[in-house]
């Protein structure tokens, strides 16, 4: 178990790299100038060249990879352009917030997607099938943040139940002023996840439930709530693992545009933020975080794996 | 293009460059059509008069832009957050009234030479920095010298780049002598707000928190200050009354800045009241939120213009007549009613109606290149410019309804304009380096219309890139910077305007309105064409 997960440290490490290589070029490529950016209606030739020499984009593209790379390799991200703050910074701002928005998603796309997945494979080919698969439908085709705005004018404009926009600190602010203003984004990103989720959940249960393992404990006589609980889901829950990983994707991805329309500055946005402004910097620093967390997640749920199924062992 | 008459530049001298002073001289000069265009200058919003402000309270204000980068004046180069956020913060020499007429701020009086070359300020007494230090005139030395120091790299350093001369004679005096005139030079380097350049800043506070910090938590002098943990460059960040503001402490206890990209979230925010004002108001959320009964919008002129520029160094667009066809293809009222739903005015020229002394009122003249579809069919045929696929650029800041209807009206001609429609980074490069047949260009937030015509119709104007170069517009528009009497300065930006009409240097189409929301409880807003004062603002709760 050592010596694997040593090597896929060190694969990740490359993978990380090569993601880190690939941005620093493509971001470059895009046409824009973050120094005309950042002037705007202050551009003037002499000031757009000052500025571009204090920020040390008047050397090569070579010579700023090199650069990047070493202080990469010191734990420096460097500094925006745009906003003179550090990624490090940045990053240690916006993080909370979306892993807060994140995990509430996840919870609630979980919560969803395990009881109407159990129910519709339960229920097969009846009504209450047929309305999970219709209700699934809706919710993968909906886009997260047109569900946002809409559960803003319900929920906020109209019944005045949330708060229709901001963060708040669960540290300074406490647990309830956190979670009502994680709920609503948290739907909207949750629901697409629960929708996959659910026809996994109810593919994997389905499959199971027609194993000859089940027909021996039906036989023995276990009750029907252990057959499922304790012998159907936990082999059920393997592809459901896999699939959560995978679509953690989603859930950070939904985070994006969500965070927008909820005004919250988590990651997603900044990165938004960065690309639009050219902030050469931040997209770098950003993307990395991204596929450290995108590779962490995959070597999780590998050994995730080993937890739900002893017949996997890594070696 | 010199001076026809020997002009007094004297009348900028305060402490009052005002609406009433212009007006006087505009009858002396006969300039009936300016006179009475500042009859119609902007008003006050509805704030009672009756009632007696109450202090205290905190106005949480939605600000529609993802970042406020810095709040150091001589960094900042987001003209819409200078001009309403910066006030607040920071006090300068002068400051704008509701006409954008100047009017003393940290400066209670000061006068200009005849010859327009020398300035000279005297402070008030007992003006102080956030910090409790005293303001003299040394913190404008140390002001002036950080914002020329290249080192810096100021993006306001070219407004004093004429000064040749800065001096302190004493505590309390500040001199200045210029090279040449410069006529918008209180405006552009003085003022409250736009007048970055020379917006005083606290050496003591700087040297203690280094330049980067001093940008998230500067000390100023305005009406309030900044809460130095709360500042967030995505998020917003907090600021409270300072009781040593010269004029006063303000009414309200805190303002809670919060910065929303997303204009729905704005609206949606305003709406279930977890918002008080939001700035700007969406032009497609006008009419929500004005037949809200809660909510108050404040509409004003702005000091923008956009028009149809046209690529001289890409054939057919440096004939004059296939530019005139595209000009009066353009039907202003439809435009305006359709891209903003009647939330603008229709344009004749550069001149904004914010800047009421220079404003032409276009129902009281001829416009040589207003639409008319017919002149501009066969324009278009004698031009040989049917079936011509031009290339427009846009982006998000100028928006997809405007450009579509800006093709739609040049398919009315024959022309086949082809849309191309990009990310802001990308279409600020596109314009820049010449690369279109045509767009929408124009000024954003001007202090005065200066900005708005030098920078695009001289010569050597660093945005004219699409190859305007007239000698009798250079000629006019040095001539405007030349000449400190602003009704002589009014009469030479509208000859200008005539020529650039003619020439169709542009098709002038639009000034958008500036609009600002409230909750029916916030009192005292003061309608300054986008700028926001705070300090008379209270809550009746």
């Amino acid at each position: 178990m050592a010596r694997y997960l040593i090597r896929r440290l060190i694969h990740s490490a490359f993978l990380i790299w090569g993601v880190a290589t690939l941005v620093f070029f493509a971001i470059r490529l895009v046409p824009g100038d973050p120094v005309v950016q950042m002037l705007g209606p202050e551009y003037t030739p002499e000031a757009a060249d000052a500025m571009r020499q204090k920020l040390g984009l008047d050397e090569s593209i070579g010579s700023q990879y090199v650069k990047w790379m070493g202080d990469l390799l010191r734990g420096d991200m460097g500094s925006s352009i745009a906003t003179n703050e550090t990624v490090v910074d940045a990053i240690r701002t916006g993080l909370p917030k979306t892993l807060s928005l994140s995990l509430v998603a996840f919870i609630i796309g979980v919560g969803i997607a395990l009881p109407t997945g159990i129910l519709a494979a339960l229920k097969r080919n009846t009504w209450i099938d047929y309305l999970a698969s219709l209700i699934a439908f809706i919710g993968v085709s909906m886009p997260g943040f047109w569900l946002g705005i809409l559960l803003i004018i319900v929920f906020s404009v109209n019944l005045g139940w949330f708060p229709a926009l901001g963060y708040a600190e669960l540290r300074d602010d406490g647990f309830r002023a956190w979670i009502e203003r994680l709920i609503l984004p948290g739907i909207a990103i949750g629901t697409a996840y629960a929708a996959i989720l659910m026809r996994f959940v109810r593919a994997g249960l389905l499959e199971t439930m027609s194993s000859d393992y089940i027909r021996t404990a039906r036989a023995k006589g276990v009750a029907e709530p252990g057959v499922i609980a304790r012998h159907a889901m936990r082999n059920a829950l393997i592809p459901v693992v896999t699939v959560m990983g995978i679509q953690l994707a989603l859930l950070l991805s939904g985070t994006v545009a969500v965070e927008m329309v909820f005004s919250i500055r988590g990651i997603g946005r900044i990165l938004i933020g960065a690309i639009f402004d050219r902030d050469y910097p931040m997209v770098q620093g950003i993307v990395l975080l991204i596929a450290v967390i995108f590779v962490l997640a995959n070597l999780a749920v590998d050994i995730l794996y080993t937890a739900i199924d002893p017949r996997i062992r890594y070696a | 293009m010199e001076s026809r008459h020997p002009i007094d530049w004297s009348v900028l001298s305060g402490p009052y460059v005002s609406r009433r002073t212009l007006m006087k001289l505009a009858m002396g000069t006969g300039a009936a059509a300016f006179a009475a265009s500042l009859q119609a200058s902007p008003k006050a919003s509805a704030a009672s008069a009756l009632q007696e402000p109450v202090t205290g309270g905190t106005l949480r204000l939605g600000f529609l832009n993802s970042q406020i980068v810095t709040l150091d004046p001589g960094l900042l180069a987001q003209g819409v957050v200078a001009g309403s956020i910066l006030p607040s913060l920071h006090s300068s020499l002068v400051q704008f009234d509701t006409d954008l007429g100047i009017i003393p701020d940290l400066a209670e009086d000061w006068t200009v030479s005849e010859d327009g070359l020398s300035y000279s300020f005297t402070l008030r007494e007992g003006i102080t920095f956030h910090n409790g230090d005293a303001i003299t005139s040394a913190d404008f030395q140390y002001t002036f010298d950080r914002t020329t120091n290249p080192d810096f790299a100021s993006p306001h350093a070219n407004k004093l780049a004429s000064v040749t001369d800065f001096q302190t004679p004493d505590e309390r005096t500040v001199t200045l002598t210029l090279s040449d005139p410069f006529a918008p030079f209180l405006a552009v380097a003085c003022t409250r707000g736009p007048g970055r350049a020379l917006t005083p800043v606290s050496a003591r506070a700087i040297e203690e928190m280094g330049d980067e910090q001093f940008g998230m938590t500067p000390v100023g002098s305005g009406p309030f200050m900044i809460v130095p943990e709360t500042y967030d460059v995505g998020q917003g960040f907090d600021m409270v009354a300072f009781d040593g503001w010269y004029g006063g402490r303000p009414y309200l206890d805190t303002i809670e800045v919060r910065l929303v990209p997303e204009p729905s979230s704005a609206v949606s925010g305003l709406e279930a009241g977890d918002l008080d004002a939001i700035d700007p108001v969406p032009a497609t959320s006008f009419e929500q939120l004005n037949s809200n009964s809660d909510l108050v919008v404040l509409q004003q002129p702005s000091t923008m213009w956009r028009g149809v520029v046209m690529n001289y160094a890409r054939p057919p667009w440096d004939n004059p007549v296939a530019r005139m066809a595209v000009s009066k293809a353009i039907d202003r009222q439809a435009f305006v009613d359709t891209a903003f739903f009647g939330l603008a005015t229709p344009g004749i020229g550069a001149i904004a109606p914010a800047f009421g002394w220079a404003y032409v009122d276009p129902a009281t003249v001829e416009n040589p290149q207003g639409y008319n579809l017919d002149e501009a069919k066969a324009l278009a045929e004698e031009a040989g410019i049917v079936g011509v696929q031009p290339v427009i650029i846009s982006s998000e800041e100028i928006g997809q309804r405007p450009t579509e209807v800006l093709r739609t009206a040049l398919t009315e001609i024959g022309l086949d304009p082809q849309v191309d429609f990009q990310q802001a980074a990308t279409f600020n490069e596109r314009w820049q380096s010449g690369d279109f047949d045509l767009f929408l260009h124009g000024s954003v937030v001007d202090a005065d219309p200066d900005d708005g015509h030098w920078n695009i119709f001289h010569s050597t104007g660093p945005w004219n890139t699409y190859g305007y170069n007239s000698a009798d517009a250079d000629a006019l528009l040095e001539a405007t910077r030349a000449t400190s009497d602003q009704a002589e300065r009014a009469r030479l930006f509208q000859e200008l305007q005539v020529v650039l009409q003619t020439d169709v240097a542009a098709a002038f189409v639009y000034h958008v309105f500036d609009l600002f929301a409230h909750h029916a409880d916030v009192q005292g807003v003061v309608g300054i064409p986008e700028q926001r004062y705070y300090e008379k603002v209270w809550l009746d709760r």
